[in-house]
Protein backbone atom coordinates (compact mmCIF):
# COMPACT_ATOMS: atom_id res chain seq x y z
CA UNK A 1 0.00 0.00 0.00
CA UNK A 2 1.76 3.14 -1.21
CA UNK A 3 -0.33 5.40 0.99
CA UNK A 4 1.42 6.35 4.17
CA UNK A 5 0.47 8.24 7.23
CA UNK A 6 2.86 10.11 9.42
CA UNK A 7 1.93 11.07 12.96
CA UNK A 8 3.41 14.55 12.59
CA UNK A 9 3.93 16.80 9.63
CA UNK A 10 6.49 15.42 7.23
CA UNK A 11 8.18 18.74 6.72
CA UNK A 12 9.28 21.34 9.25
CA UNK A 13 7.20 24.47 9.64
CA UNK A 14 8.03 26.53 6.53
CA UNK A 15 9.14 29.84 7.97
CA UNK A 16 10.30 31.16 11.29
CA UNK A 17 9.70 34.75 12.12
CA UNK A 18 12.57 37.10 11.60
CA UNK A 19 12.64 40.83 11.07
CA UNK A 20 11.35 43.09 8.37
CA UNK A 21 14.86 43.98 7.31
CA UNK A 22 15.88 40.34 6.95
CA UNK A 23 18.15 39.30 4.13
CA UNK A 24 15.80 36.77 2.61
CA UNK A 25 12.35 37.42 1.19
CA UNK A 26 11.04 34.46 3.19
CA UNK A 27 12.23 35.99 6.46
CA UNK A 28 10.69 39.37 5.64
CA UNK A 29 7.48 37.65 4.55
CA UNK A 30 7.22 35.82 7.84
CA UNK A 31 7.95 38.97 9.79
CA UNK A 32 5.34 41.00 7.92
CA UNK A 33 2.70 38.33 8.42
CA UNK A 34 3.35 38.21 12.14
CA UNK A 35 2.87 41.96 12.62
CA UNK A 36 -0.85 42.44 13.08
CA UNK A 37 -1.16 44.84 16.01
CA UNK A 38 -2.17 48.49 15.61
CA UNK A 39 1.19 49.47 17.05
CA UNK A 40 2.91 47.81 14.10
CA UNK A 41 1.59 50.25 11.52
CA UNK A 42 4.63 52.52 11.55
CA UNK A 43 7.08 49.66 11.11
CA UNK A 44 5.01 48.11 8.36
CA UNK A 45 4.63 51.43 6.55
CA UNK A 46 8.36 52.02 6.73
CA UNK A 47 9.11 48.56 5.37
CA UNK A 48 6.59 49.07 2.58
CA UNK A 49 8.32 52.20 1.39
CA UNK A 50 11.44 50.30 0.38
CA UNK A 51 10.33 46.71 -0.11
CA UNK A 52 10.91 45.58 -3.70
CA UNK A 53 9.81 41.98 -3.50
CA UNK A 54 6.17 41.79 -4.69
CA UNK A 55 5.27 38.85 -2.46
CA UNK A 56 6.59 40.55 0.67
CA UNK A 57 4.81 43.76 -0.31
CA UNK A 58 1.57 41.82 -0.54
CA UNK A 59 2.13 40.39 2.93
CA UNK A 60 2.82 43.85 4.37
CA UNK A 61 -0.32 45.21 2.72
CA UNK A 62 -2.37 42.30 4.03
CA UNK A 63 -1.21 43.02 7.56
CA UNK A 64 -2.03 46.71 7.15
CA UNK A 65 -5.46 45.80 5.77
CA UNK A 66 -6.00 43.46 8.65
CA UNK A 67 -5.15 46.13 11.20
CA UNK A 68 -7.59 48.33 9.32
CA UNK A 69 -7.31 51.45 11.46
CA UNK A 70 -7.47 55.01 10.19
CA UNK A 71 -3.70 55.17 10.69
CA UNK A 72 -3.20 52.00 8.73
CA UNK A 73 -5.25 53.23 5.79
CA UNK A 74 -3.46 56.55 6.02
CA UNK A 75 -0.15 54.74 5.61
CA UNK A 76 -1.31 52.96 2.47
CA UNK A 77 -3.18 55.79 0.75
CA UNK A 78 -0.12 57.75 -0.48
CA UNK A 79 0.93 54.72 -2.52
CA UNK A 80 -1.96 55.36 -4.88
CA UNK A 81 0.25 58.06 -6.36
CA UNK A 82 3.20 55.71 -6.96
CA UNK A 83 4.85 55.42 -10.37
CA UNK A 84 4.82 51.66 -9.94
CA UNK A 85 1.61 50.15 -11.35
CA UNK A 86 1.89 47.05 -9.20
CA UNK A 87 2.28 49.07 -6.04
CA UNK A 88 -0.73 51.23 -6.94
CA UNK A 89 -2.84 48.13 -7.52
CA UNK A 90 -1.66 46.58 -4.27
CA UNK A 91 -2.43 49.73 -2.32
CA UNK A 92 -5.94 49.93 -3.74
CA UNK A 93 -6.62 46.28 -3.00
CA UNK A 94 -5.56 46.81 0.60
CA UNK A 95 -7.69 49.95 0.94
CA UNK A 96 -10.68 48.13 -0.52
CA UNK A 97 -10.37 45.71 2.37
CA UNK A 98 -10.65 48.59 4.88
CA UNK A 99 -14.03 50.15 4.10
CA UNK A 100 -14.48 51.85 7.47
CA UNK A 101 -11.16 53.65 7.37
CA UNK A 102 -11.48 54.46 3.69
CA UNK A 103 -14.70 56.39 4.22
CA UNK A 104 -12.79 58.92 6.29
CA UNK A 105 -10.00 59.32 3.79
CA UNK A 106 -12.03 59.62 0.64
CA UNK A 107 -12.99 63.29 0.74
CA UNK A 108 -9.34 64.29 0.77
CA UNK A 109 -8.35 61.77 -1.89
CA UNK A 110 -11.16 62.92 -4.18
CA UNK A 111 -9.88 66.48 -4.03
CA UNK A 112 -6.20 65.63 -4.41
CA UNK A 113 -4.23 67.87 -6.78
CA UNK A 114 -3.15 64.83 -8.79
CA UNK A 115 -5.85 63.74 -11.25
CA UNK A 116 -4.50 60.19 -11.25
CA UNK A 117 -5.08 59.99 -7.50
CA UNK A 118 -8.63 61.33 -7.81
CA UNK A 119 -9.33 58.81 -10.54
CA UNK A 120 -8.15 55.80 -8.57
CA UNK A 121 -9.79 57.06 -5.39
CA UNK A 122 -13.20 56.88 -7.09
CA UNK A 123 -12.78 53.12 -7.13
CA UNK A 124 -12.75 53.13 -3.35
CA UNK A 125 -16.22 54.64 -3.21
CA UNK A 126 -17.52 51.20 -4.11
CA UNK A 127 -16.81 49.91 -0.63
CA UNK A 128 -18.48 52.65 1.40
CA UNK A 129 -22.21 52.87 2.07
CA UNK A 130 -24.21 53.63 -1.06
CA UNK A 131 -25.71 56.90 0.07
CA UNK A 132 -22.32 58.39 0.87
CA UNK A 133 -20.84 56.97 -2.32
CA UNK A 134 -23.54 58.49 -4.51
CA UNK A 135 -23.20 61.86 -2.82
CA UNK A 136 -19.42 61.95 -3.20
CA UNK A 137 -19.47 60.85 -6.83
CA UNK A 138 -22.16 63.38 -7.76
CA UNK A 139 -20.26 66.11 -6.02
CA UNK A 140 -17.18 65.15 -8.01
CA UNK A 141 -19.06 65.09 -11.30
CA UNK A 142 -20.13 68.68 -10.81
CA UNK A 143 -16.67 70.11 -10.19
CA UNK A 144 -14.16 67.76 -11.85
CA UNK A 145 -12.09 69.08 -14.74
CA UNK A 146 -10.60 65.84 -16.03
CA UNK A 147 -12.75 63.66 -18.28
CA UNK A 148 -11.13 60.38 -17.16
CA UNK A 149 -11.82 61.12 -13.51
CA UNK A 150 -15.48 61.70 -14.38
CA UNK A 151 -15.51 58.43 -16.29
CA UNK A 152 -14.20 56.67 -13.22
CA UNK A 153 -16.92 58.23 -11.05
CA UNK A 154 -19.61 57.24 -13.55
CA UNK A 155 -18.32 53.67 -13.55
CA UNK A 156 -18.74 53.55 -9.79
CA UNK A 157 -22.23 55.06 -9.97
CA UNK A 158 -23.20 52.33 -12.40
CA UNK A 159 -22.73 49.86 -9.58
CA UNK A 160 -23.80 51.79 -6.49
CA UNK A 161 -25.61 54.90 -7.68
CA UNK A 162 -29.14 55.72 -6.66
CA UNK A 163 -31.62 57.77 -8.74
CA UNK A 164 -30.43 60.98 -7.04
CA UNK A 165 -27.40 60.73 -9.29
CA UNK A 166 -29.30 61.12 -12.54
CA UNK A 167 -29.23 64.92 -12.79
CA UNK A 168 -25.51 65.11 -12.05
CA UNK A 169 -24.84 62.47 -14.69
CA UNK A 170 -26.67 64.44 -17.28
CA UNK A 171 -24.97 67.71 -16.38
CA UNK A 172 -21.56 66.08 -16.63
CA UNK A 173 -22.17 64.48 -19.99
CA UNK A 174 -23.40 67.79 -21.37
CA UNK A 175 -20.45 69.69 -19.94
CA UNK A 176 -17.82 67.52 -21.63
CA UNK A 177 -19.53 66.39 -24.81
CA UNK A 178 -17.04 63.51 -25.04
CA UNK A 179 -18.30 60.38 -26.86
CA UNK A 180 -17.17 57.95 -24.17
CA UNK A 181 -18.51 60.08 -21.35
CA UNK A 182 -21.84 60.50 -23.12
CA UNK A 183 -22.02 56.76 -23.65
CA UNK A 184 -21.09 56.08 -20.02
CA UNK A 185 -23.60 58.53 -18.60
CA UNK A 186 -26.34 57.01 -20.73
CA UNK A 187 -25.59 53.44 -19.66
CA UNK A 188 -25.22 54.48 -16.04
CA UNK A 189 -28.56 56.27 -16.12
CA UNK A 190 -30.21 53.19 -17.61
CA UNK A 191 -28.77 50.94 -14.94
CA UNK A 192 -29.60 53.28 -12.10
CA UNK A 193 -33.06 54.11 -13.43
CA UNK A 194 -33.88 50.43 -13.64
CA UNK A 195 -33.00 50.13 -10.01
CA UNK A 196 -35.99 52.13 -8.85
CA UNK B 1 -16.96 31.49 -50.49
CA UNK B 2 -16.82 30.71 -46.77
CA UNK B 3 -16.44 33.68 -44.45
CA UNK B 4 -13.11 33.79 -42.66
CA UNK B 5 -13.31 33.17 -38.92
CA UNK B 6 -13.64 36.36 -36.91
CA UNK B 7 -10.50 37.43 -35.14
CA UNK B 8 -10.72 37.40 -31.40
CA UNK B 9 -9.74 40.35 -29.23
CA UNK B 10 -9.38 40.08 -25.46
CA UNK B 11 -10.28 43.31 -23.67
CA UNK B 12 -8.74 43.55 -20.22
CA UNK B 13 -10.15 46.39 -18.12
CA UNK B 14 -11.83 46.51 -14.72
CA UNK B 15 -14.33 49.15 -15.86
CA UNK B 16 -17.51 47.58 -17.24
CA UNK B 17 -18.33 50.72 -19.23
CA UNK B 18 -14.96 50.68 -20.97
CA UNK B 19 -15.34 47.01 -21.87
CA UNK B 20 -18.83 47.67 -23.17
CA UNK B 21 -17.70 50.67 -25.20
CA UNK B 22 -14.83 48.77 -26.81
CA UNK B 23 -17.02 45.74 -27.41
CA UNK B 24 -19.54 47.79 -29.38
CA UNK B 25 -16.90 49.33 -31.56
CA UNK B 26 -14.96 46.13 -32.12
CA UNK B 27 -17.95 43.90 -32.78
CA UNK B 28 -19.27 46.43 -35.28
CA UNK B 29 -15.91 46.14 -37.02
CA UNK B 30 -16.26 42.38 -37.20
CA UNK B 31 -14.20 41.11 -34.28
CA UNK B 32 -15.08 38.57 -31.66
CA UNK B 33 -14.61 40.08 -28.20
CA UNK B 34 -13.70 38.42 -24.89
CA UNK B 35 -13.39 40.22 -21.58
CA UNK B 36 -11.35 40.00 -18.39
CA UNK B 37 -11.45 42.20 -15.31
CA UNK B 38 -7.82 42.02 -14.26
CA UNK B 39 -4.47 40.59 -15.30
CA UNK B 40 -4.90 37.26 -13.58
CA UNK B 41 -8.29 36.68 -15.18
CA UNK B 42 -6.76 37.70 -18.49
CA UNK B 43 -4.20 34.90 -18.14
CA UNK B 44 -7.02 32.44 -17.58
CA UNK B 45 -8.94 33.62 -20.63
CA UNK B 46 -5.83 33.68 -22.77
CA UNK B 47 -5.01 30.11 -21.93
CA UNK B 48 -8.55 28.99 -22.73
CA UNK B 49 -9.14 30.99 -25.90
CA UNK B 50 -6.03 32.60 -27.47
CA UNK B 51 -6.85 35.97 -29.03
CA UNK B 52 -5.27 37.73 -31.98
CA UNK B 53 -4.90 40.92 -29.93
CA UNK B 54 -4.86 42.06 -26.32
CA UNK B 55 -6.25 45.44 -25.32
CA UNK B 56 -5.02 46.06 -21.81
CA UNK B 57 -5.73 48.69 -19.16
CA UNK B 58 -3.02 49.43 -16.62
CA UNK B 59 -4.77 50.09 -13.31
CA UNK B 60 -6.72 46.99 -12.29
CA UNK B 61 -7.18 45.08 -9.03
CA UNK B 62 -5.10 42.01 -8.10
CA UNK B 63 -2.87 42.17 -11.13
CA UNK B 64 -2.24 45.36 -13.07
CA UNK B 65 -1.85 45.38 -16.83
CA UNK B 66 1.91 45.86 -16.88
CA UNK B 67 2.58 43.00 -14.48
CA UNK B 68 0.29 40.86 -16.62
CA UNK B 69 2.26 41.70 -19.76
CA UNK B 70 5.57 41.04 -18.06
CA UNK B 71 4.38 37.64 -16.86
CA UNK B 72 2.99 36.84 -20.28
CA UNK B 73 6.12 37.86 -22.18
CA UNK B 74 8.38 35.73 -20.04
CA UNK B 75 6.44 32.51 -20.56
CA UNK B 76 7.66 30.34 -23.37
CA UNK B 77 4.29 29.68 -24.91
CA UNK B 78 2.89 30.57 -28.34
CA UNK B 79 0.55 33.08 -26.72
CA UNK B 80 3.46 34.95 -25.16
CA UNK B 81 3.96 36.95 -28.33
CA UNK B 82 0.34 38.09 -28.70
CA UNK B 83 0.27 41.74 -29.78
CA UNK B 84 -0.78 44.08 -26.99
CA UNK B 85 -2.30 47.53 -27.15
CA UNK B 86 -2.17 49.26 -23.78
CA UNK B 87 -4.86 51.88 -23.25
CA UNK B 88 -4.55 53.76 -20.00
CA UNK B 89 -5.49 56.98 -18.26
CA UNK B 90 -1.85 57.53 -17.34
CA UNK B 91 -0.39 60.17 -19.63
CA UNK B 92 3.13 60.83 -18.40
CA UNK B 93 6.14 59.84 -20.57
CA UNK B 94 7.36 57.44 -17.90
CA UNK B 95 4.03 55.61 -18.03
CA UNK B 96 4.42 55.10 -21.77
CA UNK B 97 7.98 53.92 -21.22
CA UNK B 98 6.95 51.52 -18.50
CA UNK B 99 4.36 50.01 -20.83
CA UNK B 100 6.92 49.57 -23.59
CA UNK B 101 9.33 47.97 -21.17
CA UNK B 102 6.60 45.57 -20.04
CA UNK B 103 5.99 44.45 -23.59
CA UNK B 104 3.28 46.67 -25.02
CA UNK B 105 3.30 47.12 -28.78
CA UNK B 106 1.42 50.40 -28.68
CA UNK B 107 0.19 52.77 -26.02
CA UNK B 108 -2.86 55.00 -26.13
CA UNK B 109 -4.28 57.44 -23.58
CA UNK B 110 -7.96 57.35 -22.67
CA UNK B 111 -10.50 58.30 -23.78
CA UNK B 112 -10.07 56.62 -27.14
CA UNK B 113 -12.43 57.24 -30.04
CA UNK B 114 -14.00 54.13 -31.57
CA UNK B 115 -12.46 54.77 -34.97
CA UNK B 116 -8.99 55.02 -33.44
CA UNK B 117 -9.56 51.78 -31.56
CA UNK B 118 -10.62 49.88 -34.64
CA UNK B 119 -7.77 51.34 -36.70
CA UNK B 120 -5.23 50.05 -34.19
CA UNK B 121 -7.05 46.73 -33.97
CA UNK B 122 -6.79 46.35 -37.74
CA UNK B 123 -3.13 47.29 -37.67
CA UNK B 124 -2.22 44.89 -34.90
CA UNK B 125 -4.25 41.95 -36.16
CA UNK B 126 -2.81 42.37 -39.63
CA UNK B 127 -6.05 43.20 -41.33
CA UNK B 128 -6.51 45.72 -44.08
CA UNK B 129 -7.86 48.80 -42.26
CA UNK C 1 -23.22 40.29 -10.98
CA UNK C 2 -19.94 42.07 -10.91
CA UNK C 3 -20.53 42.80 -7.30
CA UNK C 4 -21.04 39.10 -6.63
CA UNK C 5 -17.82 38.34 -8.43
CA UNK C 6 -15.97 41.04 -6.59
CA UNK C 7 -17.26 39.94 -3.22
CA UNK C 8 -17.15 36.19 -3.51
CA UNK C 9 -14.98 35.31 -6.47
CA UNK C 10 -17.76 33.18 -7.93
CA UNK C 11 -18.04 33.39 -11.68
CA UNK C 12 -21.07 32.58 -13.77
CA UNK C 13 -21.27 32.11 -17.47
CA UNK C 14 -24.02 33.62 -19.58
CA UNK C 15 -25.56 30.18 -19.82
CA UNK C 16 -26.17 30.17 -16.09
CA UNK C 17 -28.00 33.48 -16.13
CA UNK C 18 -31.48 32.03 -15.78
CA UNK C 19 -30.30 29.88 -12.91
CA UNK C 20 -28.78 32.91 -11.23
CA UNK C 21 -31.91 35.00 -11.67
CA UNK C 22 -34.06 32.26 -10.16
CA UNK C 23 -31.80 31.99 -7.11
CA UNK C 24 -31.94 35.75 -6.63
CA UNK C 25 -35.72 35.71 -6.90
CA UNK C 26 -35.80 32.96 -4.27
CA UNK C 27 -33.65 34.96 -1.90
CA UNK C 28 -35.70 38.11 -2.45
CA UNK C 29 -38.79 36.22 -1.48
CA UNK C 30 -37.10 34.66 1.52
CA UNK C 31 -36.05 38.00 2.94
CA UNK C 32 -39.07 39.97 1.78
CA UNK C 33 -37.33 42.37 -0.58
CA UNK C 34 -39.86 43.91 -2.93
CA UNK C 35 -37.35 45.33 -5.35
CA UNK C 36 -34.03 44.21 -6.65
CA UNK C 37 -32.54 47.48 -5.43
CA UNK C 38 -33.48 46.78 -1.84
CA UNK C 39 -32.22 43.21 -2.07
CA UNK C 40 -28.97 44.37 -3.57
CA UNK C 41 -28.52 46.90 -0.79
CA UNK C 42 -29.05 44.09 1.70
CA UNK C 43 -26.47 41.98 -0.04
CA UNK C 44 -23.91 44.76 -0.22
CA UNK C 45 -24.14 45.48 3.47
CA UNK C 46 -24.39 41.80 4.35
CA UNK C 47 -27.52 42.47 6.34
CA UNK C 48 -28.56 39.46 8.37
CA UNK C 49 -25.66 37.51 6.93
CA UNK C 50 -27.24 37.62 3.48
CA UNK C 51 -23.95 37.07 1.66
CA UNK C 52 -23.61 33.63 3.17
CA UNK C 53 -27.24 32.83 2.44
CA UNK C 54 -26.73 33.97 -1.10
CA UNK C 55 -23.65 31.85 -1.59
CA UNK C 56 -25.36 28.85 -0.04
CA UNK C 57 -28.16 29.23 -2.55
CA UNK C 58 -25.58 28.68 -5.27
CA UNK C 59 -23.18 26.14 -3.97
CA UNK C 60 -24.11 22.56 -3.71
CA UNK C 61 -22.59 21.81 -0.38
CA UNK C 62 -23.32 18.19 -0.68
CA UNK C 63 -20.13 16.23 -0.71
CA UNK C 64 -19.68 12.87 -2.32
CA UNK C 65 -16.99 10.60 -3.70
CA UNK C 66 -15.42 11.49 -7.01
CA UNK C 67 -16.87 14.96 -7.05
CA UNK C 68 -15.44 17.08 -9.90
CA UNK C 69 -13.75 14.10 -11.45
CA UNK C 70 -12.08 16.25 -14.10
CA UNK C 71 -9.87 17.69 -11.38
CA UNK C 72 -8.92 14.21 -10.20
CA UNK C 73 -8.04 13.39 -13.78
CA UNK C 74 -5.87 16.46 -13.98
CA UNK C 75 -4.11 15.32 -10.83
CA UNK C 76 -2.91 12.02 -12.21
CA UNK C 77 -2.54 13.00 -15.85
CA UNK C 78 -0.70 16.28 -15.38
CA UNK C 79 -0.01 17.52 -11.88
CA UNK C 80 1.67 14.56 -10.29
CA UNK C 81 3.63 13.79 -13.43
CA UNK C 82 5.06 17.26 -13.25
CA UNK C 83 5.66 17.07 -9.53
CA UNK C 84 7.64 13.82 -9.62
CA UNK C 85 9.67 14.63 -12.70
CA UNK C 86 12.94 15.05 -10.86
CA UNK C 87 12.08 13.44 -7.58
CA UNK C 88 13.65 10.55 -5.72
CA UNK C 89 11.21 7.79 -4.82
CA UNK C 90 12.01 8.36 -1.18
CA UNK C 91 10.48 11.82 -1.39
CA UNK C 92 6.83 11.40 -0.51
CA UNK C 93 4.09 12.94 -2.61
CA UNK C 94 1.87 15.01 -0.31
CA UNK C 95 -1.69 16.03 -1.03
CA UNK C 96 -3.95 18.14 1.15
CA UNK C 97 -7.71 18.23 1.19
CA UNK C 98 -8.88 21.28 3.10
CA UNK C 99 -11.66 21.58 4.09
CA UNK C 100 -12.21 17.83 4.02
CA UNK C 101 -15.63 17.82 5.68
CA UNK C 102 -16.66 14.23 6.44
CA UNK C 103 -13.82 12.72 4.43
CA UNK C 104 -15.26 12.09 0.97
CA UNK C 105 -12.59 14.16 -0.73
CA UNK C 106 -9.44 12.74 0.89
CA UNK C 107 -10.68 9.17 0.54
CA UNK C 108 -11.65 9.89 -3.07
CA UNK C 109 -8.12 11.04 -3.67
CA UNK C 110 -6.77 7.85 -2.19
CA UNK C 111 -9.00 5.60 -4.25
CA UNK C 112 -8.48 7.59 -7.40
CA UNK C 113 -4.71 7.39 -7.07
CA UNK C 114 -4.71 3.69 -6.41
CA UNK C 115 -6.94 3.13 -9.42
CA UNK C 116 -5.55 5.66 -11.89
CA UNK C 117 -2.01 6.76 -11.20
CA UNK C 118 0.42 4.63 -13.10
CA UNK C 119 3.24 5.51 -10.73
CA UNK C 120 1.27 4.86 -7.58
CA UNK C 121 3.57 2.05 -6.48
CA UNK C 122 6.74 4.01 -7.16
CA UNK C 123 6.17 6.69 -4.56
CA UNK C 124 4.99 7.07 -1.04
CA UNK C 125 1.84 9.14 -0.98
CA UNK C 126 0.70 11.07 2.02
CA UNK C 127 -2.86 12.36 2.05
CA UNK C 128 -3.99 14.76 4.75
CA UNK C 129 -7.57 15.87 5.32
CA UNK C 130 -8.28 18.94 7.45
CA UNK C 131 -11.34 20.83 8.58
CA UNK C 132 -12.36 23.37 11.19
CA UNK C 133 -15.29 21.19 12.23
CA UNK C 134 -14.23 18.52 14.70
CA UNK C 135 -17.51 16.65 14.40
CA UNK C 136 -16.95 16.28 10.68
CA UNK C 137 -13.40 15.12 11.33
CA UNK C 138 -14.55 12.43 13.71
CA UNK C 139 -17.00 11.21 11.10
CA UNK C 140 -14.21 11.23 8.53
CA UNK C 141 -12.05 9.08 10.76
CA UNK C 142 -14.92 6.64 11.17
CA UNK C 143 -15.08 6.34 7.40
CA UNK C 144 -18.72 5.32 7.17
CA UNK C 145 -20.78 6.56 4.23
CA UNK C 146 -24.28 6.27 2.86
CA UNK C 147 -25.55 5.58 -0.64
CA UNK C 148 -25.74 9.21 -1.65
CA UNK C 149 -22.07 9.78 -0.95
CA UNK C 150 -21.13 6.76 -3.03
CA UNK C 151 -23.45 7.41 -5.95
CA UNK C 152 -20.70 8.39 -8.37
CA UNK C 153 -18.50 5.43 -7.62
CA UNK C 154 -18.71 2.43 -9.93
CA UNK C 155 -19.98 -0.66 -8.11
CA UNK C 156 -16.67 -2.44 -8.48
CA UNK C 157 -14.87 0.32 -6.59
CA UNK C 158 -17.38 0.16 -3.77
CA UNK C 159 -16.79 -3.60 -3.66
CA UNK C 160 -13.06 -3.17 -3.68
CA UNK C 161 -12.62 -0.44 -1.09
CA UNK C 162 -15.58 -0.67 1.26
CA UNK C 163 -17.21 -3.23 3.49
CA UNK C 164 -20.93 -3.14 4.17
CA UNK C 165 -21.94 -1.67 7.50
CA UNK C 166 -25.39 -1.50 9.06
CA UNK C 167 -28.27 0.68 7.82
CA UNK C 168 -27.34 0.61 4.12
CA UNK C 169 -23.99 2.16 4.80
CA UNK C 170 -20.51 1.28 3.78
CA UNK C 171 -17.28 1.56 5.69
CA UNK C 172 -14.02 2.25 3.98
CA UNK C 173 -11.36 -0.45 4.30
CA UNK C 174 -9.26 -0.16 7.43
CA UNK C 175 -6.07 -0.07 5.37
CA UNK C 176 -7.27 2.98 3.56
CA UNK C 177 -8.91 4.56 6.55
CA UNK C 178 -5.72 4.41 8.54
CA UNK C 179 -3.59 5.77 5.73
CA UNK C 180 -5.20 9.20 5.66
CA UNK C 181 -4.32 11.63 8.42
CA UNK C 182 -6.94 14.06 9.66
CA UNK C 183 -6.24 17.31 11.45
CA UNK C 184 -8.23 20.25 12.71
CA UNK C 185 -7.40 23.42 10.85
CA UNK C 186 -8.76 26.93 10.70
CA UNK C 187 -7.53 28.25 7.35
CA UNK C 188 -7.17 31.70 8.81
CA UNK C 189 -4.67 30.68 11.44
CA UNK C 190 -1.08 29.98 10.37
CA UNK C 191 -0.40 28.34 13.73
CA UNK C 192 -2.89 25.68 12.65
CA UNK C 193 -2.02 25.48 8.97
CA UNK C 194 1.78 25.47 9.21
CA UNK C 195 2.24 22.24 11.16
CA UNK C 196 0.71 20.35 8.25
CA UNK C 197 3.83 20.97 6.24
CA UNK C 198 4.30 21.54 2.53
CA UNK C 199 2.26 19.88 -0.15
CA UNK C 200 2.54 19.08 -3.82
CA UNK C 201 -1.17 19.61 -4.39
CA UNK C 202 -3.80 21.30 -2.25
CA UNK C 203 -7.51 20.89 -2.90
CA UNK C 204 -9.29 23.85 -1.36
CA UNK C 205 -12.75 23.85 -2.82
CA UNK C 206 -15.78 25.97 -2.10
CA UNK C 207 -14.59 27.66 1.04
CA UNK C 208 -12.69 30.78 0.04
CA UNK C 209 -15.81 32.22 -1.56
CA UNK C 210 -17.30 32.59 1.90
CA UNK C 211 -14.50 34.79 3.15
CA UNK C 212 -14.29 38.56 2.96
CA UNK C 213 -11.39 40.36 1.26
CA UNK C 214 -9.00 40.38 4.16
CA UNK C 215 -9.77 36.83 5.21
CA UNK C 216 -9.18 35.56 1.71
CA UNK C 217 -5.83 37.28 1.51
CA UNK C 218 -4.77 35.73 4.78
CA UNK C 219 -6.03 32.27 3.83
CA UNK C 220 -4.31 32.51 0.43
CA UNK C 221 -1.04 33.46 2.09
CA UNK C 222 -1.37 30.55 4.48
CA UNK C 223 -2.02 28.18 1.62
CA UNK C 224 0.98 29.58 -0.21
CA UNK C 225 3.16 28.67 2.75
CA UNK C 226 1.79 25.15 2.67
CA UNK C 227 2.74 24.65 -0.95
CA UNK C 228 6.12 23.39 -2.04
CA UNK C 229 7.62 25.63 -4.75
CA UNK C 230 5.90 24.57 -7.96
CA UNK C 231 3.05 23.03 -5.98
CA UNK C 232 -0.53 23.38 -7.15
CA UNK C 233 -3.72 24.60 -5.60
CA UNK C 234 -7.07 23.52 -6.93
CA UNK C 235 -10.24 25.52 -6.24
CA UNK C 236 -13.89 24.75 -6.94
CA UNK C 237 -14.84 24.95 -10.59
CA UNK C 238 -16.69 28.25 -10.27
CA UNK C 239 -13.92 29.82 -8.22
CA UNK C 240 -11.09 31.89 -9.54
CA UNK C 241 -7.90 32.99 -7.83
CA UNK C 242 -8.08 36.23 -9.77
CA UNK C 243 -10.27 37.67 -7.05
CA UNK C 244 -8.19 36.28 -4.24
CA UNK C 245 -4.48 36.81 -4.54
CA UNK C 246 -1.75 37.72 -7.00
CA UNK C 247 0.67 35.28 -5.35
CA UNK C 248 -0.10 32.39 -7.68
CA UNK C 249 0.52 31.72 -11.35
CA UNK C 250 -2.22 30.42 -13.58
CA UNK C 251 -1.71 27.03 -15.19
CA UNK C 252 -4.09 25.54 -17.64
CA UNK C 253 -4.36 21.84 -18.31
CA UNK C 254 -6.72 19.82 -20.45
CA UNK C 255 -9.06 19.13 -17.58
CA UNK C 256 -8.74 22.12 -15.27
CA UNK C 257 -7.35 25.54 -14.53
CA UNK C 258 -5.14 25.57 -11.45
CA UNK C 259 -2.88 27.94 -9.58
CA UNK C 260 0.75 27.31 -8.89
CA UNK C 261 3.27 28.59 -6.39
CA UNK C 262 6.19 29.86 -8.49
CA UNK C 263 9.17 27.56 -8.64
CA UNK C 264 11.99 30.04 -8.42
CA UNK C 265 12.06 31.54 -4.99
CA UNK C 266 11.95 35.28 -5.46
CA UNK C 267 14.67 36.37 -3.18
CA UNK C 268 16.30 39.50 -1.87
Amino acid sequence: MPLIRKPDAAAPAPETASDLAGASADARWAAARAMTAPGDVDALAKALSHEQNPRVREAILTSLARIGTRQSAGAVAPLIASDDAQLRAGALDALRAMPGAVAELLPALLTDADADVRLLACELARVIPEGAATAMMCDLLDRETEVNVCASAIEVLTEVGSPEALPALERCATRFADPFLTFSARVAAERIGGRR
Amino acid sequence: MAEPARKRILVVDDASLVRMYYREALEAAGYEVDEALNGLEAMERLLSAPPALLIVDVNMPQMDGLTFLKVLRRQELPISGTPALVISTEAKPQDREAARAAGANYYLVKPVRPEVLTAYAALLTGRAA
Amino acid sequence: MEFVYRRTGMIFTEAKRYYVERRIADRMEAVGSATFASYFARLRTDQGGEVEQFINAFTVNETYFYREEHQLKCLTTDLLEERVRRRAPSDAVRIWSVPCSTGEEPYSLAIWLLENWRRVDAYEIEIVGSDIDTKALRAAEEGVFGKRALMRLPAELVERYFVPAEDEQWRILDDLRQSVRFSQVNLMDPAQTRPNGRFDVIFCRNVLIYFDDTARRIAAENLYENLAPGGFICLGHTESMSRISPLFEVRRFADAILYQRPIEGSDG
